[in-house]
């Protein structure tokens, strides 16, 4: 171990601060979602202990919604699986979107950046990467406070914990309060209802609304095979729809 | 399904999840991604979203049931319409479950 400095651990410091003050606006987004997954999974018999240990093990919020939605249509393990294993994929493109910033660390920053990385947090972090000194060397890019030390991997964590922490005291407060919720409410209704409110925001593009009008005429056609598997074979089939209307809208250019 | 088997599959998916978010910065950290999976990116949030909500709305128990007196499939209408002109989650979530009362208290 090297000695740090007071003036470094400073900058490291203000650093972390100054990524959780950016990550801070999201979080009103986030905390109606990990309520509504707690209020939703009590709907779906999850254990309360269980539903909140899978905030911190899976930590992704739409998949946990699709995995408490799926639970409540009682869907197998392997199309649950499945689903929420294509849902998630996204976060490779994370990963390697900030995979040159990161390259240099040991690893155990990056197993926790890693396990930190969701939509929320790598919306705010790529961005103090992105816009420091664009153009110059890297370490020196982001010495605005250490010279030669690139310190916004700190930054990254302030992001990350941040998020961490109100996705789990969302979660915990959506599973006190779904405790009270009387069953002839139909709370769980509320988890497809967000399902059409983020349709809405992501049918803008045309290949997004071929996608979608498949897997649902998809869901509906296979509605029969055993375990919920028509879910799976309906987004396959939405994708495959979104792929074919991309390149017909590529070739009619 | 059981408490074991759901603990299996959290764990499992928690699992994947975090190789996904590993896999570019620690796994193939010198290798690059190939075009077709952004493009196939792009379409599986609104793929699986629709065939989700086609499903809790017309699906029960395994079987196809396209009840136009339900009040579910009339709330969520009403819902779709507020998300398109609101861009709002809670807004959408508020007035689908006012919706739902109502065609539920009506029908």
């Amino acid at each position: 171990m090297t000695t740090i400095t007071a003036p470094a651990r400073r900058a490291r410091v203000r650093e972390f601060l100054a990524g959780c003050r950016d990550e801070a606006p999201l979080q009103l987004g986030v905390v109606p979602f990990g309520m509504l997954y707690g209020i939703g999974a009590l709907a779906a018999g999850m254990p309360a202990w269980l539903a909140q240990l899978a905030s911190a093990v899976v930590f992704a919020g739409a998949a946990q919604l699709v995995i408490v939605q799926m639970l409540t249509s009682a869907a197998g393990a392997l199309p649950i699986g499945l689903t929420a294993a294509l849902l998630n994929l996204r976060h490779v493109l994370y990963s390697a979107s900030v995979a040159d910033y990161v390259r240099h660390l040991p690893r155990r920053w990056r197993l926790l950046l890693a396990y930190l990385l969701t939509d929320e947090a790598y919306a705010v972090a790529i961005l103090r990467y992105q816009t420091a000194s664009p153009g110059k060397d890297q370490a020196a890019a982001a010495a605005d406070t250490v010279p030669g030390v690139d310190l916004r991997h700190w930054y990254f964590l302030g992001c990350g914990l941040t998020l961490w922490a109100t996705w789990q005291l969302s979660t915990a407060a959506g599973l006190l309060f779904g405790a009270t919720v009387p069953p002839e409410w139909d709370i769980d209704f509320a988890v497809p209802l967000t399902f059409i409110a983020l349709l809405t925001l992501l049918l803008r593009e045309r290949a997004g609304q071929a996608a979608a009008l498949a897997a649902a005429l998809g869901a509906l056609a296979f509605a029969t095979l055993p375990y919920r598997l028509g879910l799976v074979a309906a987004i396959l089939l939405g994708l495959l729809a979104g792929v074919w209307a991309t390149r017909r809208g590529e070739g009619a250019r | 399904m059981s408490t074991g088997a759901l603990i299996v599959l959290l764990v499992a998916v928690g699992v994947i999840t975090f190789l996904y978010r590993y896999a570019m910065i620690g796994l193939f950290a010198s290798r690059s991604l190939p075009a077709w999976l952004h493009a196939l990116c792009r379409h599986i949030a609104p793929a699986s979203f629709a065939a989700l909500t086609a499903s809790a709305l017309f699906v029960h128990g395994g079987t196809l049931s396209i009840d136009l007196g339900a009040p579910k499939p009339w709330a969520a209408l009403v819902a779709a319409l507020v998300a398109w002109r609101t861009r709002s989650v809670l807004a959408t979530i508020a007035t689908g479950m006012a919706a739902l009362s109502l065609f539920k208290f009506l029908f």
